[in-house]
Parts: structure tokens; sequence; C-alpha cells
């Protein structure tokens, strides 16, 4: 599809994009994705895992035809890894060939130190980044970084400009459209959130997760869906350790596919399990569940469930 | 973030009644602040911000609006639902024609629209019937007969304790805090030693010797602060214990940072946020006024039940130390609370369990609920008198290492 032109943005044209490239959402998310891309502001996005928080900037890179830049963080995580480093072996090559050479050594100090000698990381790339729409930063997880980096992003996010002593100051000709995705492991910082704007990305509702399913495994049973669905619902309303996201719904919709079912019964569902949850306690939780009758497989309604296999 | 009824959300917007009327921005204004009455954190510049958005929304749109509002001054899930609440109080919508946005004319106004779904009679309760069930609940309970704990007790016990020895006490518990406290991060720092080159260090050093490595920077691991979830019994068997809980509490969230702090009997409450004053009297009456059930029947299953779902997923990670001081006398469920003991194990880094009466000598983990906890515990040590406190700072450090 053709790009959209950051400047010629509405809410409906996000929304519309967005489900053109199969991902679905609702009119607030839209909206707020829509705010974020016009007021220049980071868009912190919080929600449990696989509800789709990173999908959105990534769908929204390919929506706007710009580059996605992802920085997946982690415990660790510093300035070096994530803004950039010296290329160190060039430099010391570099200063090597130097003395073999002879000549004047004047100039070594400040050429190794040239922009030539960098490696660009995540940040530095979303500053200096000069396609024709500015790209979209995803700072994936910020959650897991710890909170000397959240500082350091404070800084970031707050001029978009960046000092490397050697060099001087970069700024950002244009603001990259900045996304954060967290899975609360940890609260983020006030200061850190107060740069942001906000939006919950909750578990879907029945209706836009079977949405989601047909349009993303093309050639499932509509009967099928809404088993899936349903049984989804009923297990996320329930105490697992992990409860699964759309990930898991849109990876066990496929395995039933790929097993050619048409329909969910008992031992279908005990067979397949393993793409819904991935923990033993979790797997054992259920079966006593499924044991205890605690769930209506849906579909025909008042049909006995079928016998166990 | 607490629980705001909505009576604190009606007094907050009446305070600001007679700003209304005076175009959006004043009208954004005064909502902003009713929400940080509410106990949003708000900065001006959220509000700036919100303003700038509305430009580029529909405010007609009510949907619109809510989602751009939202999105600039609520800033984490637990403020989403007093946002929303906030929200439909303050702001009466005309329809999608009627783009005029008006807040409430009188607090009467809102209660009155809520009361026509409600039905009469459920005006008092609300929607805080929903929010304050555990409370409620743990109110109800209070008058349950309870174990005693008392006749189990040797007779030196923190039940009886002087100034010197409170204050001695104190001590312990600042040793025992620096012990928990400390963990390696996997943050590096330079150092003249180390099992790792700091390549960037080195070079830069390099240059002062014509680009001769002479000197070599090393990198090493980092020491980091660990975070302390407390979680204290003040059920009734406790009762005897309850003036060296409230100094243990204190103590460790004073001494130490990010400690947070949550007591329990029928119901979980978290009370960080009271006890973080420099006034030791002013925290006990802060606490006596907020904690229900103080002294009642235990439930431990359940409240924990409660911390693994409320509060875990943003406090408790692998480098947290969740500290529970508890006789483990549990009237609740067993199975229960060895399902959420198990989860809490897999989340946190430590469970260190402090139990009063394994100083007794005759006593055993008899009762089902501390034979339930105990296979998750890391620790299992006694805490009623000085020595214990002591003994519990050597073993620390061993675990710590």
């Amino acid at each position: 599809m053709a790009a959209v032109n950051p400047k010629k943005l509405t809410i409906e044209k996000i929304q519309d994009a967005l489900r053109q490239q199969q991902y679905i959402c609702e009119r607030p998310l839209a909206t707020v994705v829509y705010l974020s891309t016009v007021i220049g502001k980071p868009l912190l996005l919080e929600g449990e895992a696989g509800v789709g928080k990173t999908e959105v900037a990534k769908v929204l890179a390919e929506v706007l035809g710009t580059r996605l830049i992802r920085l997946q963080c982690y415990e660790g995580l510093d300035a070096n890894t994530a803004l950039y480093e010296w290329n160190y072996p060039k430099q010391m090559l570099r200063i090597k060939l130097e003395e073999v050479g002879g000549g004047d050594k004047r100039g070594v100090g400040a050429e190794i130190f040239s922009e030539e000698y960098l490696i660009k990381r995540p940040l530095l790339e979303a500053i200096q980044s000069n396609g024709p729409a500015p790209p979209v930063l995803l700072i994936d997880e910020i959650d897991r970084a710890d909170v000397e980096f959240e500082a350091f992003l404070l800084e970031v996010l707050s001029d978009f400009q960046i000092t490397i002593p050697e060099i001087g100051t970069l700024r950002a000709a244009r603001r990259p459209y900045v996304f954060l995705t967290s899975n609360r492991t940890r609260e983020i910082h006030d200061a850190l959130k107060r740069r942001c704007l906000y939006h919950w990305i909750d578990y879907p509702s029945f209706d836009k997760e079977y949405e989601i399913v047909t349009t993303k495994v093309p050639g499932i049973q509509p009967q099928l869906a809404r088993q899936i669905c349903a049984f989804m619902q009923q297990v996320r309303a329930m105490n697992f350790y992990k409860r699964p996201g759309i990930a898991e719904t849109l990876d066990w919709a496929a395995a039933l596919l790929a097993l050619n079912r048409s329909e969910l019964d008992e031992p279908t569902l005990t067979e397949t399990l393993g793409c819904v949850f991935k923990y033993k306690e979790d797997l054992n939780h259920l079966q006593e569940e499924i044991k205890a009758k605690q769930f209506k497989l849906g579909g025909h309604a008042g049909a006995p469930a079928p016998a166990q296999g | 973030m607490e629980a705001v009824s909505d009576e604190v959300l009606q007094r907050a917007i009446e305070d600001f009644a007679p700003l209304r009327g005076r175009g959006l921005i004043v009208n954004l204004l005064a909502f902003s602040r009713v929400l940080k009455a509410a106990g949003l954190k708000i900065g001006l510049s959220q509000v700036i911000d919100a303003g700038r958005c509305l430009a580029h929304t529909e405010i007609g749109n009510r949907a619109d609006f809510h989602a751009a509002l939202r999105a600039n001054l609520a800033s984490s899930h637990a403020e989403l639902g007093v946002f929303d609440r906030a929200f439909e109080l303050f702001w009466r919508f005309e329809g999608p024609q009627g783009a005029d946005l008006e807040p409430l004319e009188t607090a009467a106004a809102g209660s009155e629209a809520r009361d026509a779904e409600a039905g009469e009679g459920e005006q008092a309760l609300g929607w805080e019937a929903s929010d304050d069930d555990a409370t409620a609940e743990s109110g109800a309970e209070v008058s349950l007969p309870t174990y005693s704990a008392q006749e189990l007790l040797s007779r030196k016990d923190f039940s009886e304790m002087g100034v010197e020895e409170s204050r001695a006490i104190s001590r312990a518990i600042l040793l025992i805090a620096n012990r928990i406290a400390t963990q390696v991060s996997r943050r590096k720092k330079r150092a003249s030693r180390g099992s790792e080159i700091d390549p960037r260090w080195s070079l830069r050093r390099s240059i002062r010797y014509g680009g001769e490595m002479l000197e070599l920077g090393y990198r090493r691991r980092r020491v980091k602060k660990t975070r302390i979830v407390l979680l204290c019994d003040v059920s009734g068997s406790m009762d005897c214990y309850s003036r060296f809980l409230i100094q243990f509490m204190y103590g460790l969230q004073n001494e130490l940072w990010g400690v947070e702090t949550f007591v329990f009997s029928t119901a979980l409450t978290r009370i960080t946020h009271l006890i973080r004053t420099k006034h030791i009297e002013s925290a006990l009456e802060r606490i006596s006024e907020t904690v229900l059930g103080w002294s009642g029947g235990t439930n431990i299953g359940g409240s924990l039940q409660t911390f693994n779902r409320e509060f875990a997923p943003s406090l408790v990670t692998h480098r947290t130390v969740v500290v529970i001081i508890s006789d483990g006398w549990d009237r609740g469920d067993a199975a229960l609370l060895e399902r959420e003991m198990r989860s809490l194990k897999r989340r946190s880094h430590k469970i260190i369990w402090l139990n009063p009466l394994l100083a007794s000598e005759n006593y055993e983990p008899l009762c089902k609920g501390m034979r339930a906890a105990m296979p998750h515990l890391d620790l299992f040590l006694p805490v009623h008198n000085l020595s214990s406190l002591l003994d519990l700072g050597r073993k620390l450090e061993k675990l710590a290492a």
C-alpha cells in the first residue's frame, strides 16, 4: 500500500491503515497514536504480555512508509549500547598505521574521534535519520532496563539531542515518532511518564479477538474461531500465573488449523494446550478445571461435553 | 493507588464549581485539579499537552475527548479507574450535536444521574461497595475468635520491651536492612582490577602515551540495592508483637530506599505512604485510622492472592526480597496459600519468613498454613528478641553471598 503522509493523518486514517496492515485496534488507541504524532510526544504503551504493544509501532512504521528503529531494553543496558560506541579496533588500526607511515601525527587524535569511527546505536540512529519521513523509534520493554537508563532516556527524549564529548551536540532535524512499551514488571519513573502520553492496552473483547483471529488466520472455520475466543475469555478471567495473550490465541488458532480441526472438543483441547499455557503449574491448574467441567466449550448450547478421550 | 471514593471526587468537583462555564481551558484546569485531589500525579506540562491535544481532537466526539484527556492525565494502569470515574462525574455531555462541554452544575446532578441507574437505597453504597468489598468483609470478621499465641511464648519477648532495648533493636534492624539490600548489579563500573577490559577507557588512556596501551582499565559489576517488600501479619494472634512489628516496619522503611510495606489480617492494606514520616507516633495514628481488621482473624492465602494480583506485577521482580512476618496461623484455605506462595516465589528473588513462634522450644510448624508455605521459603527464622534479630543479620549475610 502507499505510504500515508504523516502530515495528513487523521484518527480514521490511522485506524483504517492499521486495519489494512491487519492490526485491529479500537478508536481510543488510534486517537492516542494520532495525538502522539501531531504533538510530538512519545507514547507509553502498557499492558499484559502479548496484547500487541510492540505491533503498534511496527505497523505504524509500515503505514507511514518509514524506518522502524528498535531498541530492546534489558537490565544493564547502558548508554554505550543504546547511543553510540567508538569503533576501537578501527581506531587502534589507524593509530598503528600512522606509526608505521610516519608523517604528521597531530591530526590523528581528531580523526579517530570523527564520525567515521563512530558506531551508531539505535538512539543516535533515530536522531540522525534523514529519510523522507521521521523514523519510528520503538523502545521496547523499558521496564526491563534499570533506573539509571531511564534517567538517561529522559534526557534524550526531552530534547532529542545527544552530546558526544569528542564531536559535539547532535540534534534531531525532525523528531522521530517514539513508542515505549512496558509489561509493568516494575513501575516506570514518574518523570519519564510525564514526558509521555499513556495508553493501556487491555486484553481484547470477544468481538475484537474474533476479528483478529479471522483476519490473521484466514481459512479458519468461524465456529472454531468463536470457540477459541470464548475459551480465551474464560481463561483470562481465571487465576493463572501467565494469562495467555493474543499472541497465544493466534498460535493456537494456527495450530488447530494445521491439524485440520474444525471444532474444539476436549481431546483437541488437551492435545494443544501447550500453545496456550507455557507453565506446568498453569497446565495442571487448567486440567483440574477441565475435569471439574468449569469450561463451556461453546458452539452448541446445551449439548453435553464430549467424553474424555 | 489507593481507592478513591466518589465522595472525595464530588467534594473536589464542588470545590472547583465556581470556575465552570469559563471556557474549555479553565474547565480543563479545574478537571486536572480534581484529578490531583484524587491522588493522580499531574504536572502542569501534562495539562498543557492535554490542551494541545484537544486542539487536534474533535471534542464533540465524547470517546475521542475522553481518550485525549486520558492519555495525557493518567499515567498508570492503577490511575485509569479513578480517571474514568472522575471523567464521568465532571464532564456532562449533551450529545454529539452540543459540542459545548460543561462540567457538572452541582455535585447533586451527578449523584442523581447515578441514582437513576442504581435505584434508591443503594446510594450510600454506590460504587464504593464494589471497591471496598474486602475491607467490609474484614470489618465483619473482626469479632471472630482468633488464635492467641500468648501462652506459647517464652518470657523475654518484644511484647515487653523498654526504651534501651528498642534502640538496640533499631540498630539491629539497620544492620539487617543493609544486608538484605545488597546485591550485585548487571551494570558495570570502571575498576582498577576486574575480569573484563574496558576498551573505551583504555583507548582514551593510550592516547596520552601516543597510542601505546600502557594502562588497562577494567570493568566490574556494581553492587546494587535490592528492593524489599514487607508483608506483616497484624491479626489477633500477633497482637503481643504489634509494637515490635510497627517498629520493624518503620525502621526498615526509613533506613532503606524502596521498601514497600503491607499489613494483612483478613485483607491486605498498603501502608508504605503512611509510615513514610519522621514521627513514629503520627505514623501509628495514621495506620490505626486506615487499617481495618487490625487484630482480626487471619487469611494469609487470600491476602497473598490480593498482593500477587494487585501489587506484585509492579513491585516484585527478581531483585525483590519478600519478607513475611507472621505466626502462620491461617484460617483460610491452605491450598490457596500454597499456590500463592509458589507464584510469589517464582516472581521474587528471595522469600524470608520471620516467625515469632519459632522461638518457643516446642514449636513445630504444624499448622496447615505454615506447612503449606514452608517449601517455598528461602529462609525461615525466629524473631522474638534481640539476639534473634542479630542472628537474622548473620544468616542474611550468608544468603546474600
